[in-house]
């Protein structure tokens, strides 16, 4: 049986980017994230852990961070899918294999489906983890639903910034300063650690607000927690759009993109 | 002659032009065909606009005017099939961030060749190719001599009708260099096109059946390796070794053969270097006056003109 052209690429992606480095940044650093602040910040009241007010609930603190830590997956994977366009441009693999029997729309296919591969299993490890800490999730049908949708959508909203930058970077040292920059910033200045609360500075709450990282944090936590709601929707909705825009911004850089940096 | 609709011709390039500014020409009407299991060299010096022409023939990038055409099909209405029965190696080096071994199965997975084949013919390719050694080892731990052979070497993984090799022996030491030209040659004797830059000319007079030389972006010459050494080449040094020292005979060997024409002349002990325009015809004349002066002749040779002579010939006039 013939195997189309986009998986073929999806599965040279998979056995391309498995290696210590691509790993270490997926799971090592999310699952450091997990136990060391989930136990870290756990342990600042000694007496019964960290409470966080979530939807008027009262949550253990490792309870609210796992599904930030799952919701960075969808950063992470799409910053490695913008990363494989970048490495393929520096290194000629780009330029090989568009004079192979491919075209682009199916190079960015395979760009796409292996970054939500890595979300969606590097996620799974996470909540494999998270269960460990422990946490208390509600799981539902509608939750878990809701939670791939996220997942998928979320990925791909970030690879299209991540496939932005690999196409417009001219230089390894600017596509380096770029991605670590949003990556402070889209982590950090974000819900997926820490709750927005009313004494969260006004700056840092429109940042954290907008960043789609939060909408991706707390879209999983209800669907994980407080369960799925009009609310949930109307948040993923946000997200599908803000993804279409930059999707189709994606695809004028990319099309664009000459062979070679 | 109608090449584009001529069977014999697998790579037909008519009058291609190309800017990438809109002003200045990388390609200025550039025409060339090649015939199957040819290898076309195309020489140049750099900017000549050798890649350029690989460029757009890989449907890398677009051309402005002209035709092209591979194996039948038109480039700019069947880029996507031309790209299936297509080889190339790049200049510029590309590789996956694996192992060797890897770059050769992804290479033969990429192009959908059957699994028992795909191990069979990586197994015959890096032993070929001297890779033996290598092959578990990771691209970025390679010199740049053994990834260009891993480069030249994963080509060879899948079938294809044409081969555009740009400046494939680059980093390569003599003997591998040897071992390659070699294999693309048997290749070419099994129906593969080639087209073939470099700016080695011993190796385009070694394995190029045809030879263009393009400056400006077009082809300025044409021809067989032989061919264009017999046309631009008329150059020729005579080497005649005496068995007497000939030095205490210089004016007189001068003056006796004034006739022939030379442009130079020297003398070291026992031999004498005549240069010039066609003096290997004169030969007889030389040897005439020198028998007359009593100076007995070991041996006569005659050096003809290499591709180097041509090509510098061409490119400066």
């Amino acid at each position: 049986m013939r195997m189309p052209a986009f998986v073929r690429l999806t599965v040279r992606n998979i056995v391309v980017n498995i290696d210590p480095g691509t790993l270490i940044f997926m799971l090592g650093l999310p699952t450091l994230y997990l136990f060391v602040m989930g136990f870290m910040f756990q342990g600042i009241n000694p007496n019964g852990g960290l409470v966080v007010q979530y939807h008027g609930i009262a949550i253990k603190y490792t309870t609210f961070l796992a599904p930030g830590i799952i919701a960075l997956q969808a950063f992470t994977a799409g910053n490695i899918g913008g990363s494989m366009l970048w490495s393929d441009r520096r290194w000629g693999m780009f330029e090989q294999i568009m004079v192979g029997p491919f075209r682009r729309s199916e190079y960015l296919l395979g760009i796409i489906f292996v970054s939500i591969i890595f979300a969606l299993v590097g996620s799974a490890i996470m909540i494999g983890f998270a269960f460990t800490i422990p946490v208390r999730f509600n799981i539902t049908l509608a939750g878990i639903g809701l939670f791939i949708l996220t997942m998928v959508v979320g990925t791909m909203l970030f690879s299209s910034i991540f496939l932005i930058i690999s196409g417009i970077a001219k230089s390894m040292q600017a596509y380096n300063t770029i991605t670590i920059l949003l990556f402070f910033l889209l982590d950090f200045a974000s819900t997926a650690f820490y709750p927005i609360t009313n004494s969260t500075p006004g700056w840092l709450h429109v940042i954290a607000g907008g960043n789609p990282l939060s909408f991706i944090s707390d879209i999983l936590r209800e669907s994980f927690i407080s369960g799925v709601d009009y609310n949930s929707l109307y948040y993923s909705g946000i997200l599908f759009v803000a993804m279409l825009i930059f999707f189709v911004l994606s695809l004028r850089v990319y099309k664009n993109i000459r062979s070679g940096i | 002659m109608d090449y584009l609709h001529e069977d014999q011709y697998e790579v037909v390039v008519e009058n291609v032009k190309k800017s990438y500014d809109g002003k200045k020409l990388a390609l200025d009407g550039i025409s060339f065909h090649i015939k199957k299991g040819e290898i076309y060299g195309l020489l140049g010096k750099n900017g000549a606009g050798k890649s350029t022409t690989i460029k757009i023939l890989t449907t890398l990038i677009n051309f402005d005017s002209g035709n092209c055409n591979i194996a039948g099909y038109d480039l700019r209405k069947d880029s996507s099939k031309i790209r299936k029965i297509i080889g190339v190696v790049q200049q510029e080096e590309s590789f996956d961030f694996t192992t060797v071994e890897k770059n050769f199965k992804l290479t033969g997975m990429l192009w959908e060749v059957p699994k028992n084949i795909r191990e069979e013919r990586m197994e015959k390719l890096i032993d070929l190719f001297g890779l033996q050694e290598i092959r578990k080892k990771r691209m970025y731990d390679l010199s740049g001599g053994q990834k260009k052979r891993v480069q030249v070497a994963r080509e060879f993984m899948h079938e294809m009708k044409v081969l555009f090799l740009d400046e494939p022996t680059v980093g390569l030491d003599p003997i591998m260099r040897r071992k390659i030209l070699q294999y693309i040659r048997e290749q070419a004797k099994n129906g593969l096109t080639i087209l073939f830059t470099t700016q080695n000319l011993e190796e385009a007079d070694m394995i190029c059946d045809r030879i263009g030389i393009i400056d400006g972006g077009k082809i300025v010459e044409e021809g067989t390796s032989e061919e264009l050494k017999f046309k631009f080449g008329t150059l020729r040094t005579v080497k005649i070794t005496t068995q007497t020292n000939v030095e205490k005979y210089i004016n007189d060997i001068k003056e006796k053969i004034k006739t022939v024409n030379y442009e130079d002349i020297s003398f070291d002990e026992n031999k004498i270097l005549i240069l010039g325009k066609n003096v290997d015809r004169r030969v007889g004349d030389v040897l005439g006056s020198l028998y007359e002066m009593g100076i007995e002749v070991e041996n006569v040779s005659i050096e003809n003109p290499t591709l180097d002579d041509v090509f510098m010939r061409v490119v400066e006039r």
